[in-house]
């Protein structure tokens, strides 16, 4: 498959006589995208810091951070972000500001399933990316690391593969039948396109595993090995256009200022790596990074030194062809703006669904009646 | 009409129960399509597991109240509770004597679905769940009236947040969306105005009651479906109820529950849609009607169906000897295979058909089949309860059509049950 044409995408039907060789798939994507879950729903506030607005600091008296670093209009970086402070020189990090929704749920779960699905009803199946990137036959459209659910790929037409790590898929795949047969009917034909993306991606994992693999350190922690692992498929040309792994431990309802510290650190430091790796594999160019989480926290601390579930947060963009700056407005820490002391978000979140789709990926934006595609990249 | 086959009378047990056991699937071999759905229909006497221990709802909001440790405490005692509520299903789908009317009841609880989750308290999810039970081949009037007033769909819909002067449209939109019509047959004014209907309906989740609060109730005059007046909820349903679409709705439903996930025939639709009607919506009707149908034993739709996890899991247990996992570990694994009792993932409930097989589940299925029938001491236990035949029967009980992979050319019992377990056509039913 020529790498510029990966989005001509050839028929669902399974391949006739394949063999277990034929599961070797196309070439690397032009456009991949790396999401990050911040599990447990980040604290925006302390992140992409307000550090001039005295209604953060009066809302914090403990948990505000004094010495953020100042990007521009008032907004700083938390510290222990600051390995990605030359990514912000180079003009390669876009902050996207106050994203959400209208009535937010503060259930992690629902809203998590808000945010992956797209959907604020509860009533849509597929994740965002079964919507944005149809299923290839026998291909891999998205590799999760560290978790068993499918997430945004989960779905109806879901080309989607999840592992807690590559070794124990490898380890259950092994027992996955290989051979192909004649699928009489629309659900047996389903379960072979099924069976063949698991075994494409067996096939694939074991040559990237077997591959080479990038001279940048990575933190030695859960999060810098999965991004590690995520840079060896990417540089051993696996034909998957979207990875993710998940930062675990952001649901910081008490004495959150060491952990949350330690959380970006992690996060910064990870991220690093991961570009660092991808500039030198010439790579950084077709790669865009992507946070998510659940919802942001509130805007004024707890009692017990932390925060509770909120609503809007920034979402943070890493990438060679990103459009570096801050993007959309920070919304008002006005208490009388809040809606039930929450900021009220000023984008949608499904804008930034719409700009991966539209301008990273040139899909249609599954979104186009209601939202539009934002700049950043 | 002749007479069923072995085959046949696999497809209609494994179709409409919980697996197929040998011996009742045997005894319909050699009747007419009438007298088998007849014996299969037949009621058994229901016996659910004892209620497991569940703290009350008062003591649970006492607790919230404390602190915000108090409220983790809450929340986690929930979900241990939760998972007590979900075994408990468990270990009564595994030996229930009525499987059909327990297959029944998981339909319903697909159809007006809630979840633990949303509702947090076990209870009301249990009481909901042995009313669906014993009306899971009763009436359907009787059904969506009561579940209108029922306690976890009021909390799941938000029912109880819906009162005068600001109104919650949730319950409204699904009464019509969901559980009668199906989108394309009312308009937002409608729901609007179902909405206004049901104002003042509310729970005591101490009780795990209805209640109704005259002064939340909205008394004004409004236009539904092209009805005016101060309609209460029980007015708007029988509103619902006189439309024919209903009953074609459901029978769409039992379309892709008996027989494809293809498309219905309009006219076959219609002809199940006027039994079920007539019947005054009576849900054995139009069962019996479907169940003696040409499209259900026509050939063309034989293992067309992808099994459920319920139908995986529990199927497989009940119609094979191997040694029993516990309800604990059943859960788990249905959940692992996206089907978590009481946990529907959204409002429509599990979408069903091939949606159940997903790169994630496709191998936790395999996985599961290869654990049950690799060698070992109890697989080979197991041998010795497998019933005396041929290989032909053998096929013609487990599989739906024939298998797409050889069979293994060595002999063998539990060898050729492993192969065909693990044949994709396994998957279907």
């Amino acid at each position: 498959m020529n790498r510029r044409d990966f989005l001509q995408y050839t028929s669902l039907m399974p391949l006739a006589g394949m063999l277990p060789d034929a599961f070797a798939a196309g070439q690397r994507p032009d456009q991949i995208v790396l999401l990050v879950h911040l599990q447990g729903a980040n604290d925006g506030l302390n992140t992409l810091i307000p550090f001039r607005d005295d209604f953060y600091h009066k809302a914090r008296p403990t948990l505000a951070i004094k010495k953020g670093i100042p990007l521009k209009n008032n907004m700083a970086m938390n510290p222990y972000l600051k390995d990605l402070m030359p990514l912000w020189e180079q003009g390669q990090m876009a902050w996207v500001q106050g994203v959400g929704y209208s009535r937010p749920s503060r259930s992690h779960f629902h809203s998590l399933d808000v945010w992956e699905t797209a959907s604020t009803r509860h009533n849509e199946d597929r994740g965002w990316l079964t919507r944005v990137l149809p299923a290839r036959a026998s291909a891999v459209n998205g590799v999760v690391l560290g978790d068993n659910d499918l997430g945004p790929m989960g779905g109806k037409g879901s080309a989607a593969v999840a592992m807690e790590d590559p070794s124990t898929f490898l380890r259950q795949t092994k027992y996955i039948n290989k051979q192909n047969y004649r699928a009489s009917n629309p659900s047996l034909a389903h379960m072979l396109n099924v069976q063949n993306t698991i075994n494409t991606a067996a096939h694939e994992l074991e040559r990237a595993y077997h591959g080479q693999h990038s001279k940048v350190k990575f933190p030695t922690s859960r999060f810098g090995r999965k991004l590690e692992q995520v840079t060896k498929m990417i540089i051993n040309g696996m034909d998957t256009p979207v990875y993710k792994v998940t930062l675990e431990g952001f649901d910081t309802h008490a004495g959150q200022m060491t952990p949350h510290n330690n959380l970006l650190y992690h996060l910064g430091g990870g991220l690093k790596a991961f570009s660092d790796a991808m500039k030198q594999a010439g790579l950084w160019n077709n790669v865009l990074v992507m946070t998510y989480s659940e919802f942001g926290r509130r805007v004024a601390e707890n009692k017990s030194g932390g925060t509770d579930h909120g609503a809007a947060a920034p979402q943070l963009i890493l990438g060679g062809r990103v459009r570096g700056g801050l993007h959309g407005r920070q919304p008002s820490l006005d208490p009388s703006k809040l809606y039930d002391g929450d900021l009220v978000h000023t984008v949608d979140f499904r804008e930034m669904y719409a700009t991966l789709a539209q301008r990273w990926w040139k899909r249609p934006n599954p979104w186009a009646s209601q939202h539009r595609p934002l700049p950043f990249v | 009409m002749g007479r069923l086959s072995f085959s046949d009378t696999r497809h209609l047990v494994t179709r409409t129960a919980l697996g197929a056991e040998w011996g009742s699937t045997k005894a319909l071999e050699g009747k007419t399509r009438q007298e088998a759905v007849n014996i299969l229909l037949k009621s058994a006497p229901i016996k659910t597991p004892g209620l497991p221990a569940l703290t009350p709802w008062a003591n649970v909001t006492r607790m919230k109240q404390q602190s915000n440790m108090g409220k983790d405490r809450a929340r986690k005692m929930m979900k241990i509770e939760g998972q007590r509520l979900k075994n408990w299903w468990m270990k009564h789908l595994l030996h229930t004597d009525a499987p059909v009317n327990e297959h029944m009841t998981l339909f319903w609880h697909n159809h007006f679905t809630s979840s633990l989750e949303k509702v947090e308290q076990p209870h009301l999810l249990y009481l909901q769940n042995q009313f669906l039970r014993k009306n899971a081949m009763g009436n359907f009037r009787v059904m969506l009236h009561a579940i209108a007033r029922d306690p976890a769909m009021l909390v799941y819909l938000d029912g109880d947040k819906n009162v005068k002067g600001s109104p919650n449209e949730n319950f409204a939109r699904e009464l019509l969306e969901l559980f009668t019509l199906g989108r394309g047959h009312y308009n937002e004014a409608d729901i609007k105005a179902a909405a206004i209907a049901f104002t003042g309906w509310g729970t005591d989740r101490n009780r795990g009651t209805y209640t109704y609060t005259q002064a939340k109730h909205d008394p004004r005059r409004f236009t539904f479906m092209g009805r005016t007046g101060a309609f209460t909820g029980d007015q708007i349903i029988d509103i619902i109820l006189e439309k024919p679409r209903v009953a074609e709705y459901i029978a769409e439903n039992f379309w892709k529950e008996f027989i494809s996930d293809s498309p219905p025939d309009p006219r076959v639709v219609r002809r199940w849609a006027a039994v079920f009607k007539n019947s005054n919506y009576t849900i054995k009707a139009l069962l019996i009607e479907v169940l003696n149908s040409d499209q259900f034993w026509s050939r063309k739709y034989r293992g067309t169906l992808t099994k459920s996890p319920i139908d995986l899991v529990v199927g497989t247990l009940r119609t094979l000897p191997f040694p029993k996992l516990s309800a604990g570990k059943l859960s788990h694994i249905s959940q692992l295979l996206g089907q978590d009792l009481f946990d529907p993932p959204t409002v429509k409930g599990w979408p069903g058909g091939t949606a159940w097989i997903d790169t994630q589940t496709l191998l936790v299925r395999i996985s599961l089949l290869n654990k049950l029938t690799r060698h070992s001491k109890a697989s080979e236990k197991m041998q010795s309860y497998l019933p005396k035949t041929t290989g032909t029967e053998v096929v013609d009980w487990l599989l739906p059509m024939a298998p797409v992979l050889p069979l293994p050319t060595a002999r063998g019992k539990r060898r050729m049950v492993r192969a065909l377990m693990l044949d994709p056509v396994y998957q279907l039913k």
